[in-house]
């Protein structure tokens, strides 16, 4: 069974989540200057995530946006991915997780998203997530 | 030599990118690169040899860090602009970019890894080291492992008949290292840590390897002599011994559990390097004749007039548009995916060096006699070209892997994001 029980949770918790790291941490203004937005393209549950530094959007407005990184996974890697449990190079290696875009950009990207990685316990905890992944 | 770019929209920050790179090809690598290859091996990495300075030179305008992400300092290029940059330096000298170049790796790789005590202790420092004292190398061929190391789809690569070199094993917290590197390890004696590749499980052939990001200054660790060889002489390669040398655990980036897809990630990133540098030494080669045709007089005119001599000129400048169109793809698709199509690295390494060593071979022919001596630079630039088909893989073992890949996944449908 999936961890993100349907769509809304995802909604829910990932555009509280990218609000936050956009407004207080350095995510926000580092994604500007580098002008970086991303795609994630979401499997089990689908979805379609676009982030830049204006914030995130879901579904068909995603989709129209032309983003510099593109991530693809399942939705039991997206949280994983968060907790800090996922081996990067090795789910690219094993194609858990596929990137379209300048993989210098996506090297750079993997550090700024450690804030949003030192708060996602606090949405598993509010939403009944496992964390022993 | 500047030469019309097919892509016509170049910004000016490419532009003004790629007239900086040729100037310091130009005026500071080709220079250095000839001195070099008049020199001893062991005298290019003697304490007083003009490498010093020229690398000192290479960290200050941040070549070194081209491949880096800006993020921790790295000069931050887009794909075209690799290719771009890569194209001068090997218009500079082959040997000499493979060096530059081979200075990142452990770093580059630990960035992969993403892991915070690497990106502290070596990825920053790395980034941010201006005097050239912190030098990467990549140790992964050995005495009994040329290109079977990187032909992961035969079926021997995890046979226990693998038999690794140099073997790893955990003791406690630390790793200990027994073996040994060949002496083609590029920039093997002068670095001062090491993007490793080591058998863990032999049991498991190569498939038990793991890679490491190591230093080199650990007890139990020594060089060999720098390595004299027939082309690239201005390329320090060399080998490196391990004798009970004892690494921290988290030393690790690859374990055996992905380290085949993973050293084919590695593959087609080293590839394309080979296969965007070789543009560089195809164009040198045509430039060399070129201009030599236009002074040198036979027969009553110039051998520019000759109409053999066009047809040949011709081809070779046929070669390096191809080059470019063929190293600039590879680079814009697996530069920009994750994880790479590596057959795309594996066809612009294998065809981009074969094209420039033909054009090295035709330049000499079209130079005579002179062509064969040291007062022209294109006896220096056929010795560089040879190398390049052995070089990251034997251009036959690589086709050999790519048509396996092609056995498996041919036609590739579309991406699908």
């Amino acid at each position: 069974m999936a961890i993100f029980k349907d769509v809304p949770m995802v909604k829910e918790i990932f555009g509280d989540l990218w609000g936050k790291m956009i407004k207080d941490t350095e995510f926000g203004p580092k994604i500007k200057e580098g002008n970086i937005s991303v795609l994630f393209i979401i499997n089990d549950p689908n979805i379609v995530m676009y982030v830049d530094a204006n914030g995130p959007i879901f579904d068909a407005e995603a989709e129209a946006k032309t983003a510099l990184v593109t991530l693809k996974m399942d939705g039991d890697t997206v949280h994983k991915f968060w907790l800090r449990k996922v081996n990067v190079p090795k789910a690219l290696a094993l194609r858990q997780i596929r990137a379209k875009g300048p993989v210098g950009t996506i090297l750079q990207l993997l550090p700024l998203l450690k804030p949003g990685q030192e708060i996602y316990p606090e949405y598993c905890k509010k939403y009944n997530l496992p964390m022993d992944v | 030599m500047s030469y019309f770019d097919l892509k016509t929209d170049l910004s000016a920050e490419d532009i003004a990118l790629k007239d900086q790179v040729h100037k310091f090809a130009r005026d500071v690598m080709r220079p250095v690169a000839k001195q070099f290859d008049g020199m001893k091996a062991d005298e290019v990495v003697a304490p007083d040899s003009p490498l010093w300075p020229f690398l000192k030179k290479v960290y200050e305008l941040g070549y070194h860090k081209a491949l880096m992400p800006e993020y921790y300092g790295g000069l931050g290029l887009n794909p075209l602009q690799i290719s771009l940059v890569f194209e001068e330096l090997g218009w500079g000298s082959f040997g000499m970019s493979v060096g530059m170049t081979v200075l990142c790796f452990p770093f580059y790789c630990a960035c992969l890894a993403n892991q915070e005590h690497l990106i502290e202790s070596y990825v920053k420092p790395f980034c941010e080291c201006t005097d050239a004292s912190i030098r990467g190398c990549w140790a992964i061929t050995e005495p009994d492992h040329g290109s079977d190391y990187v032909a992961t789809a035969e079926d021997y690569f995890r046979s226990p008949k693998m038999r690794g070199n140099t073997q790893i094993r955990l003791d406690g917290n630390e790793w200990v290292i027994d073996g040994q590197k060949s002496q083609w390890v590029s920039g093997g004696t002068i670095a001062t840590h090491a993007l490793l590749h080591a058998q863990i499980d032999p049991s498991l052939g190569f498939g038990g390897n793991g890679v490491f990001v190591i230093p080199l200054d650990s007890p139990g660790v020594t060089k060999g002599p720098a390595l004299r060889k027939i082309g690239q002489r201005d390329l320090n390669q060399g080998e490196i011994f391990f004798d009970g040398v004892r690494v921290p655990k988290d030393s690790i980036i690859v374990e055996p559990d992905y380290y085949v897809p993973m050293m084919d990630i590695i593959l087609a990133a080293a590839n394309l390097c080979m296969a965007n540098w070789a543009i560089g030494l195809a164009r040198a080669s045509f430039e060399e004749a070129f201009n030599y045709c236009k002074e040198r007089v036979q027969g009553g005119r110039p051998l520019i007039e000759h109409h053999s001599i066009k047809q040949r000129l011709f081809t070779m400048f046929s070669r390096v548009e191809t080059c470019r169109v063929v190293g600039r793809a590879a680079a814009n698709l697996n530069f920009n995916i994750s994880p790479p199509f590596v057959e795309y690295s594996l066809w612009a390494k294998t065809q981009n060096t074969q094209m420039a060593y033909e054009n090295a071979h035709d330049a000499i022919q079209i130079l005579g006699g002179y062509g064969l001596t040291e007062e022209y630079l294109t006896e220096k630039l056929f010795r560089d070209a040879r190398a390049t088909l052995i070089e990251d893989g034997n251009n036959e073992m690589l086709a050999a892997h790519g048509g396996h890949i092609l056995a498996e996944t041919y036609p590739r449908p579309p991406i699908d994001f």
